[in-house]
């Protein structure tokens, strides 16, 4: 078979300029190192409160002109399906919407498998329930910084009637990066065509820009279907929004289930993700962590998987592999680069301690929300949830799922391929519970300001 | 397309062995003798079939599955001269199906020309659900893809693969019933097995 074939209709090799000025900076600004911020939900209760409130906050939502030079403090705003229409969107603009996006991510329960202990009717209040219309997150690379940020937007929807807050959720890096299971997360991010920075060591092929940005040609060569009209939908894209709550206790009892001393958890922990706490990947440190490869972005991505076809080094299963399998001999024809999503974790709670092994311990709030973008979250999301973590066929190992955000059956195993024999480790169970998500669109700029102007 | 009886007459509440076959035994009421004499002396093995818990499950969007395998049947009209080329593609072809090797999860296809050649038949066996992967399909094999799906009416192209997953929803008729010999194999694990046991054919050559 040859690898890949040309499409069947003429395409543009020419990559078009991206229009910087118009992508609202969350796209491209990676997340600064280390990070604070909050997303604040907001319900429309009266169209015309809400417009004004776009027209508002609309001059302080940062563009990615200069994003990677550009100071790092920024806000965004993204708009659910029932916020569209709670705006006064007309109905054929609605209808124009994908279904995935139209009756939400609840109502996608079965395509997303969110079933069992992530069930939307087990959700935090008010995720899955269409109240959630507008949501505001602000990023920046201090506390100080972040709380201006968040008094610029507090001043535009606090106070005003037909605009109501229903809730808000602080989040920052915990001490070294890490996330609330103690791992350096949000390394490999997909490299995208047109983006003027140089890809990463081992970031990967670039990626066309039209599979994470609407109105661009995407790797079939055309641009993914847009809602209508233009100015609406040109220079947006979609947010998966998705809640975990993580269970410090249960993750804890299974490390040490396994294993005895430290070394041998933090091998295991290691062979769960892929990575070492540190973020340094198992394929170039099998043996031992290595701690200044994990903070080396010019390394710490720099692999394949061409000299470990046998997965001894990064286990088949393990999160990193799912997520992004590079060059692993897949059991399926795939196209790894056309499931890729562009995505902003954000730890919030209180920082992980491997101390705690009690029940109380998986209760404590603490998690993270995970903000996936690209111009087809939903399809993206349904396949790697469908596929990719609630499933391990894809990649030989059968009924297994991603150990760190799979939903877990009963009895669940992972595999560690290893001389002579493998190890299979029993117990797993699902570490990382899901307490809300929801799909939003992410305007540009004009779009926001249009949206704003709706209805004269 | 073909028109289809919707299979959603099913029975939703859980039914005793006893009330199936109370159905069972109002819907021969008017069967042929025959029939009749097979519901009476095949009833010990058909009792044991109701008794076991049901398997049947949807695949995707339309069909049937069982376990992971699934089945896609679909009535495609030919455009002009279509019959003729698949017919001559599939003959030269001699059973030669590399595009389905590197697909990895289709179990089976048949191509049956019915209807004076103004229609296919076209019935597989494949793991999982086909719709989340169309997009591989057009982005790995658009053209493999095109060139016999290009004999039908309608077919948009893989260069708009959605579209074309749509299209062959939209010709999909589901199997009222589907049998599977072994439904928690995939391709893949099959092809492993078959692997493993020749690994340990030759240990035992070995030793033996």
């Amino acid at each position: 078979m040859p690898v890949k074939e040309a499409a069947g209709e003429a395409v543009s090799t020419q990559a078009p300029a991206l229009e910087f000025h118009e992508i609202q900076a969350l796209v491209l600004r990676p997340r600064p190192a280390p990070y604070f911020g909050i997303h604040v939900l907001l319900r429309v209760d009266d169209a015309q409160a809400g417009r004004a409130f776009l027209r508002r906050i609309t001059p302080y939502v940062d563009s990615s002109e200069n994003w990677s030079t550009a100071n790092n403090a920024w806000m965004a705003v993204a708009i659910s399906y029932t916020g569209l229409k709670a705006l006064g969107l007309p109905q054929e603009s609605l209808q124009s919407f994908p279904e995935a996006f139209r009756v939400g991510m609840a109502a996608r329960a079965r395509e997303l498998r969110d079933d069992g202990v992530n069930d939307p009717k087990r959700w935090d209040q008010p995720y899955g329930t269409g109240q959630v219309h507008i949501g505001v997150t602000a990023f920046s690379d201090s506390e100080e910084k972040k709380r201006h940020v968040l008094a610029i937007a507090r001043k535009e929807y606090e106070g005003f009637s037909g605009i109501k807050v229903l809730g808000s959720q602080d989040f920052g890096a915990q001490p070294g990066d890490r996330n609330s299971l103690g791992y350096k997360d949000g390394i490999d991010q997909p490299a995208i065509e047109g983006s003027g920075v140089a890809p990463l060591p081992g970031q990967g092929p670039l990626i066309k820009a039209g599979e994470f940005i609407l109105g661009y040609p995407g790797e079939a060569g055309i641009s993914v279907p847009m809602p209508q009209p233009d100015i609406l939908a040109r220079n947006g894209t979609y947010i998966g929004f998705r809640k975990y709550q993580s269970r410090v206790g249960a993750f804890n009892r299974f490390l040490q289930a396994h294993g005895s001393t430290e070394a041998e958890r933090e091998l295991i922990a290691a062979k769960l993700v892929g990575r070492w706490r540190s973020g340094a990947p198992l394929t170039l440190a099998p043996d031992v962590d290595n701690p200044a490869l994990g903070v080396d972005p010019q390394r710490n991505n720099d692999f394949n998987y061409a000299n470990d076809q046998h997965g001894r080094q990064a286990p088949f299963g393990c999160h990193i592999r799912r997520m992004n399998p590079r060059d692993t001999n897949l059991t399926r024809l795939t196209d790894v680069n056309i499931h890729r999503l562009i995505r902003r974790g954000t730890t919030y709670g209180p920082p992980y301690d491997e101390n705690q092994v009690s029940e109380q311990d998986d209760v404590v709030p603490r998690g993270a929300i995970f903000l996936f973008i690209s111009a087809k979250t939903m399809g993206t999301m349904e396949f790697l949830q469908s596929e990719w973590i609630n499933d391990g066929n894809f990649i030989g190992v059968g009924d297994e799922r991603d150990p760190i955000i799979g939903r877990q059956e009963e009895g669940a195993v992972f595999t560690i391929p290893k001389e002579p024999v493998r190890r299979r480790l029993h117990g797993i169970e699902t570490f990382n519970v899901l307490k809300g998500g929801e799909y939003f669109f992410l305007p540009s700029l004009s779009a926001l300001r249009w949206l704003g102007n709706l209805g004269g | 397309m073909a028109t289809q009886t919707v299979p959603a007459n099913r029975p939703k509440q859980a039914l005793t062995v006893d009330e199936k076959l109370q159905k069972i035994r109002e819907l021969y009421a008017d069967a042929p003798e025959l029939g009749k004499a097979a519901l009476k002396n095949g009833l010990a093995m058909l009792t044991q079939e109701l008794a076991a818990a049901g398997l049947a499950e949807t695949a995707g969007r339309i069909g049937a599955r069982q376990g992971k395998v699934s089945e896609l049947t679909v009535f495609l009209p030919f455009v002009k001269g279509g019959a003729k080329r698949l017919r001559g593609l599939l003959q030269l072809l001699e059973g030669n199906f590399k595009a389905a090797d590197a697909v990895g999860t289709v179990h089976d296809m048949r191509f049956v020309f019915v209807d004076n050649d103004t229609k296919l038949l076209f019935a597989t066996a494949y793991d999982g659900d086909f719709d989340p992967y169309i997009e591989d399909f057009a982005s790995k094999i658009p053209n493999a893809m095109d060139l016999w799906l290009s004999n039908f009416e309608g077919y948009p192209g893989m260069h708009n693969p959605r579209a074309a997953a749509d299209w062959i929803a939209k010709h999909q008729i589901a199997a009222e019933a589907w049998y599977v010999n072994s439904p928690n194999l995939t391709g893949a694990e099959t092809r492993k097995l078959e692997r493993v046991g020749k690994a340990v054919e030759e240990l035992l050559d070995q030793i033996g």
